[in-house]
């Protein structure tokens, strides 16, 4: 079957949106990929998917992205999605306090489920709440600093640094796939090594799809 | 005492008032609409409607006295009326009929109210959390701190200390909420632990326990179902890795509640408080070979996507429930289960918590079901 030209990618990323429930994360999905914020969001059950194609380094990405319900018991079922992801997008609220203590937990979900050269960006949402800010910004920049993480503060609503928060994480991918595909000398933006079905050269005829692993 | 309880917040402002639907839900423009009332009612079909609401009436008896002896005698006249849709105007009272929890509530007098008022729970905030983001755009629920929040809240607070096992688990909430557009909040309640507890038919209670264990294995089942009884879609599946846990969790965990046009929901839930879990299974594979044809064609995203959104026609509860009935799953679930038990040797382990269980509640309960 010909891909149609808004199928056309170069890379295919998979990105998971974790953190507790509330945080955001289906209003920075929904913000991200159909810019649409909503007061009136029903939690999630389970995990949603949705995509988006974007430019990164002069590149045409496809960025596939899991939110997942926030709820520690949903766990069960969402952190086999963890399994093939390239970047995950870790959020609190930044007028809760409990939201950002929970985030090492949530790293250690991380370690526990996902590959170990995961990409992972905090995300500290709600920054329109002004009056309400619980969280301070170089708390937060200090600790994605120790642990290694990249950091940026988002409002959903106001659609603040979402696009940007995106933009980043997979430009960072972007530069850990390329440089990974030099050094292994393979021709072009083709799959890393050992199959790993993520990164998807997208002039390939047989293209292989989406990269969820889970089973 | 200054903990923090939702009825100590002032009602939000009323929503500005929206057009809506037959069910109460604020009309869509573009999408469906929750009553499936696109086409007028003809008088003929007015007609129609009362004559059943009298046929079911009388079933039903005086304060449903005649029920019992009525569903004992001819259970499966009852079965087939069930099938058809109860009235919506009896619908509170015979959920509570079929579901066993008119019983409970019965045997238990003052014991929710107990539960309300001296009772605190651990998930109360998350409770909280998750109230305006239940039917969010339901006229009874939008409100915020309004009625319909309010006895949203009292019923899941209550439940989550009755049986501190389950908790609070999303989801839950839009049990309750459907459970709330028919009775109140006591039945409610009511209704709630004996699906959860299993009055009549297997308790849901695994679809929220630690683990979601149950919900895992009823994907287990939807998945080998699915593959036996529709293998070139399951072959499909295969190829494009998709597995029910993306898009089906959601029908077990709140019984298609969550996302199903209403009027469809409702239909849903009559058979399912009648028969059990199975038509749950049942109407999964029947949306999924009503759209066969077009599933097959559609690369993974598509095919996520149209697994989410399923058209207006699939989801006419006329066309879909009737290809439901007709399908049998009854002694494939069951040797799957046990297939599924052999998977995952954890008995032990659940027995251990059932017992914990068990005494917890049993501080509430003054009698228990037989
Ligand atoms: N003020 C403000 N509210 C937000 C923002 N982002 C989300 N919200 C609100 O916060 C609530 C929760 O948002 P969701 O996107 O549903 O949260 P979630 O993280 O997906 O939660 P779960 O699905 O339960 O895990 C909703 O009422 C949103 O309207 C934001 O940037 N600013
Ligand atoms: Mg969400």
């Amino acid at each position: 079957m010909a891909r149609r030209a808004d199928e056309e990618y170069d890379y295919l990323f998979k990105v998971v949106l974790i953190g507790d429930s509330g945080v955001g994360k289906s209003n920075l999905l929904s913000r991200f990929t159909r810019n649409e914020f909503c007061l009136e969001s029903k939690s999630t059950i389970g995990v949603e998917f949705a995509t988006r194609t974007l430019q990164v380094e002069g590149r045409t990405v496809k960025a596939q992205i899991w939110d997942t319900a926030g709820q520690e018991r949903y766990r069960a079922i969402t952190s086999a999605y963890y399994r093939g992801a390239l970047g995950a997008l870790l959020v609190y609220d930044v007028t809760k306090p409990t939201t950002f203590e929970n985030v090492s937990r949530w790293l250690k979900e991380l370690r526990d489920h996902a590959d170990s050269n995961i990409v992972i960006m905090l995300i500290g949402n709600k920054t329109d709440l002004k009056h309400l800010r619980a969280v301070a910004t170089e708390d937060a920049q200090g600790y994605a600093e120790k642990e290694g993480l990249s950091f940026i503060e988002t409002s959903a609503l106001e659609a603040t640094n979402v696009e940007k928060s995106f933009q980043t994480i997979l430009a960072e991918i972007y530069r850990i796939i390329s440089k990974k595909s030099l050094s292994s000398d393979e021709p072009g933006p083709a799959s890393i090594k050992e199959g790993k079905t993520l990164v998807v050269g997208g002039s390939e005829e047989n293209t292989k799809k989406p990269c969820c692993s889970s089973s | 005492m200054a903990k923090k309880r939702i009825d100590d917040y002032e009602p939000g402002p009323v929503p500005p008032p929206a057009p809506l639907d037959r069910f109460g839900f604020v009309k869509r423009e573009l999408s469906y609409s929750h009553d499936g009332s696109m086409k007028e009612r003809s008088a003929y079909e007015y007609e129609r409607e009362e004559r059943r609401v009298r046929k079911w009436r009388k079933m039903i008896g005086v304060g449903g006295s005649d029920w019992t002896y009525y569903v004992k005698r001819k259970p499966h006249v009852v079965k087939r009326r069930i099938r058809k849709g109860i009235p919506d105007c009896l619908r509170g009272l015979i959920w509570q009929l079929i579901s066993g929890s008119r019983d409970l509530l019965l045997m238990n007098p003052g014991v929710y109210e107990q539960l309300v008022i001296y009772e605190t729970s651990a998930s109360e905030l998350d409770i909280i959390r998750d109230i305006s983001r239940t039917f969010p755009s339901h006229v009874f629920f939008r409100q915020r701190h309004g009625p319909g929040q309010r006895s949203l809240y009292n019923v899941l607070k209550a439940y989550s200390v009755f049986d501190r096992e389950v908790g609070y688990v999303q989801g839950m909430g839009f049990l309750a909420g459907l459970m709330l557009l028919y009775m109140s909040e006591e039945d409610a309640f009511w209704l709630l632990v004996a699906l959860l507890k299993g009055a009549v038919h297997a308790p849901m209670e695994g679809l929220y326990l630690v683990g979601l264990p149950l919900v895992q294995q009823y994907l287990f089942q939807f998945d080998n179902l699915a593959r036996e009884y529709l293998p070139k879609l399951g072959e499909h599946f295969t190829q494009e890795m998709i597995n029910p846990s993306m898009y089906a969790s959601q029908w077990f965990i709140t019984v298609f509640s969550y996302s199903f046009p209403f009027h469809l929901a409702l239909r849903i839930w009559d058979v399912f408080l009648y028969e059990g879990v199975q038509i749950v299974f049942k109407v999964g594979l029947a949306l999924l070979k009503y759209c066969h044809d077009d599933l097959i064609k559609l690369p993974f995203e598509k095919l996520i996507y149209a697994l989410r959104n399923f058209p207006e026609d699939a989801m006419d509860p006329d066309t879909l429930l009737p290809m439901a009935y007709s399908i049998k799953v009854s002694k494939r679930l069951e040797e799957l289960k046990q297939d599924y038990e052999k998977k995952n040797q954890k008995l032990v382990q659940s027995t251990e918590f059932n017992e914990k269980q068990q005494q917890s509640q049993e501080r509430f309960l003054s009698s228990k079901r037989s």
